[in-house]
């Protein structure tokens, strides 16, 4: 029934401040991405991209202090809609003096309480998580059954703990997990990795999400348990068609389970849109960061023709000195003379080039 | 294990007793001449071993077959003696601590939580005010107000005959609970090691799927460094129940050890060093058990 994005984050910026440079860190800085129902959208971009920050702002999990959020995150569900980040600018106060950001004062206290009740019926209800390094993510000090269960019976409509219980075992089973019955009652670490992420999944899955965010779910693992968990995140997306963020700095991954795709760079996106026009090399719309990031992926072809991988120069952005212009100017091998004034000078917007398909360059449109 | 802490123990408070100036002959003896030659004739005639070891051993022989001496002060049997006694200082360490902990935990938790607001630098200073104050003239200070200024005589009588009143019993566990220098600690530890599980990644697994934070971080958090405080403090407690039984005149197992060290009664603070060495494993042990409950793996380590 609903119309529009599941969710639409507008502008999110997500700033920490540093006390020692007295400066911000933005993280994230100007993220605009929609996911529609039923699909997967996926994140890609390199470590320090601000990929895990998007996600984390959208759960309200960001904790660090005196951190900013402001923007807009829409979560439009069957039975919320509302911005995550309403009201939250309220709390705090910065001072500014010549231009120079002097001291921040956060309210924490009111934040924090405005966060947990913008959130309370969104977390885990509406938007389950799953993380990294599932070994470190589970609590071990309790059986992983007796946590789906706690998560079963806190977010859906089962209140009787031997029905949560025989729901826990039914998901351990939608997962693959070898004897559910049985690791039911095993503690963390008495799994391995591969089997902990199942259980994670299984977790975030019981509550029945809208959306479920999976940041690096592959990350961690062996190389073979990575491919069966993709392979199970397939599964899982054909058999309950579960909208989906996933975060990964791994292309194959991304290309494997993704509808759409968003790369990110610099706490921005640059490129928005289906996920076989952005990963196809010779895409006619194609910012050259994406392009640059496929090429520095070993291929089928690369390894039949024996040709050198291509490298990125430079480093990644620092995000306390975010240049005016494009944020990705001083790595770009494709900046003609025509343009390179503007590229060095203003920043381009993320603008739909095709139908579907936004870019953030200024060689396919001049301002 | 247990055994051979409580035989080292004993080993080396007896070789302390043997190297400090004074016997118990010249305690025992004190009305009477207390010449080298009487001291020598009352040695002989209750036919004490001569050397060290041999004293030991004999000490040792009789602990094993159940019989802890007599006191020389007294005449009566160490062992029933200490155990009437001990169960006095039981009840004062044991609502000291709880003091000290009704004290410390909130402090700790909402610092934890919250961070060092200023309410919270005010406790925790606080705190290490408290810790600083010597708790024999803290003790000696409580006496004095509760006498000029309410009127009450806060000693416990030693019979304890009367009974005991809640005043009787308050006083000293208020004293004890807040001089015997531990709150600081206990707050600093338990506040650093709550931080550290709320910086967990579980606790944020936890509050992704809208769980308690508080449940998660229960046992890890609080539980685990709660009775590990309990046990690694049991020993300055007992320390601490010394100077206040005897300020408080407090029939405990302390005082008794003064009064025993002062007429140098080496059997009766041998029996009272081995049920303080019993007391104190018996916290670790129980310690170790809260912890395979809490964390099965540890049962294998």
């Amino acid at each position: 029934m609903s119309n529009g994005p599941v969710l639409a984050i507008e502008n999110l910026r997500t700033y920490f401040f540093s006390r020692s440079k007295q400066a911000f860190i933005r993280s994230v800085d100007g993220v605009t991405l929609h996911i529609e129902k039923g699909k997967t959208l996926g994140i890609v971009g390199e470590s320090g991209s601000g990929k895990s920050v998007t996600a984390l702002s959208t759960m309200g999990l960001i904790s660090a202090e005196p951190g900013v959020i402001i923007g807009k995150i829409g979560l439009k569900t069957e039975t919320v809609q509302k911005n995550l980040l309403r009201d939250l600018k309220d709390h705090v106060k910065i001072n500014m003096s010549t231009g120079r950001i002097m001291s921040v004062y956060k309210d924490s206290l009111g934040w924090q309480k405005k966060i947990n009740r913008l959130m309370k019926g969104i977390r885990g209800k509406e938007i389950a998580m799953i993380f990294q390094n599932p070994k470190l993510s589970m609590n071990p000090f309790s059986s992983i059954g007796k946590q789906i269960a706690e998560s079963i019976l806190l977010n859906t409509s089962i209140s009787n703990r031997n029905e949560a219980k025989d729901k826990a075992i039914y998901w351990l089973e939608q997962v693959k997990m070898d004897s559910p019955r049985l690791r039911y009652y095993n503690n963390p670490y008495g799994l391995s990795g591969g089997m902990c992420q199942r259980a994670m999944i299984a977790m975030a899955l019981s509550s029945e999400p809208s959306l479920l965010i999976a940041d690096e779910p592959t990350t961690g693992l062996d190389a073979t348990i990575q491919s069966k968990i993709v392979d199970l995140l397939a599964h899982l997306k054909t058999s309950f068609g579960v909208t989906t963020m996933l975060i990964s700095h791994d292309i194959d991954v991304i290309k494997s389970l993704s509808d759409n795709v968003a790369v990110m760079y610099g706490g921005t996106v640059l490129e928005h849109g289906p996920a076989r026009t952005i990963l196809t090399s010779d895409y006619k719309y194609k910012h050259p960061y994406t392009a640059a990031l496929l090429s520095s992926i070993p291929s089928q072809e690369h390894i039949r023709e024996k040709k050198k991988l291509q490298v990125i120069e430079g480093d990644v952005l620092d995000t306390i000195n975010i240049p005016d212009g494009c944020r990705f100017f001083e790595r770009c091998n494709k900046v003609t003379d025509k343009i390179k004034e503007q590229c060095e000078h203003t920043e381009p917007d993320l603008r739909e080039v095709f139908p579907g398909h936004k870019v953030r360059c200024f060689r396919f449109f001049r301002t | 294990m247990a055994a051979l802490l409580l035989l080292g123990v004993s080993f080396v408070v007896f070789i302390i007793l043997f190297l400090s100036p004074g016997n118990p002959f010249n305690a025992l003896l004190k009305e009477q001449a207390a010449t080298g030659a009487v001291s020598d004739a009352a040695k002989r005639g209750l036919s004490v071993p001569s050397s060290w070891y041999t004293q030991y051993l004999s000490w040792l022989g009789n602990i094993l077959k159940g019989d802890f001496g007599n006191s020389i002060q007294t005449g009566l049997p160490v062992l029933s003696e200490v155990i009437r006694v001990s169960i006095n200082t039981v009840y004062l360490t044991a609502g000291s601590m709880i003091m000290t902990l009704v004290l410390a935990v909130p402090i700790a938790v909402l610092s934890a939580r919250r961070g060092l607001t200023p309410t919270n630098w005010f406790f925790t200073i606080f705190t290490y005010v408290v810790s600083a104050i010597p708790v024999f003239w803290f003790g000696y200070i409580v006496i004095y107000i509760s006498i000029h200024q309410f009127g009450v005589f806060p000693l416990a009588s030693s019979s304890s005959s009367q009974g005991w009143s809640w005043f009787h019993f308050m006083l000293p566990v208020i004293v004890l609970g807040l001089g015997n220098g531990t709150i600081s600690e206990v707050v600093r530890y338990l506040r650093e090691e709550m931080s550290r599980v709320f910086a967990e990644e579980y606790i944020l697994t936890a509050r992704a799927k809208g769980a308690s934070i508080w449940k998660h971080s229960f046992k890890e958090g609080f539980l685990l460094p709660i009775t590990e405080i309990i046990a690694s403090k049991i020993p300055f407690l007992l320390g601490g129940a010394v100077v206040v039984e005897q300020v408080f005149s407090w029939p405990g197992m302390g005082r008794m050890a003064w009064q025993a060290a002062q007429y140098r009664d080496y059997p009766l603070i041998m029996g009272i060093t081995v049920v303080a060495a019993i007391i104190v494993r018996m916290g670790s042990l129980m310690q170790r058990v809260v912890q395979i409950m809490v964390n099965p793996r540890a049962s294998r380590e």
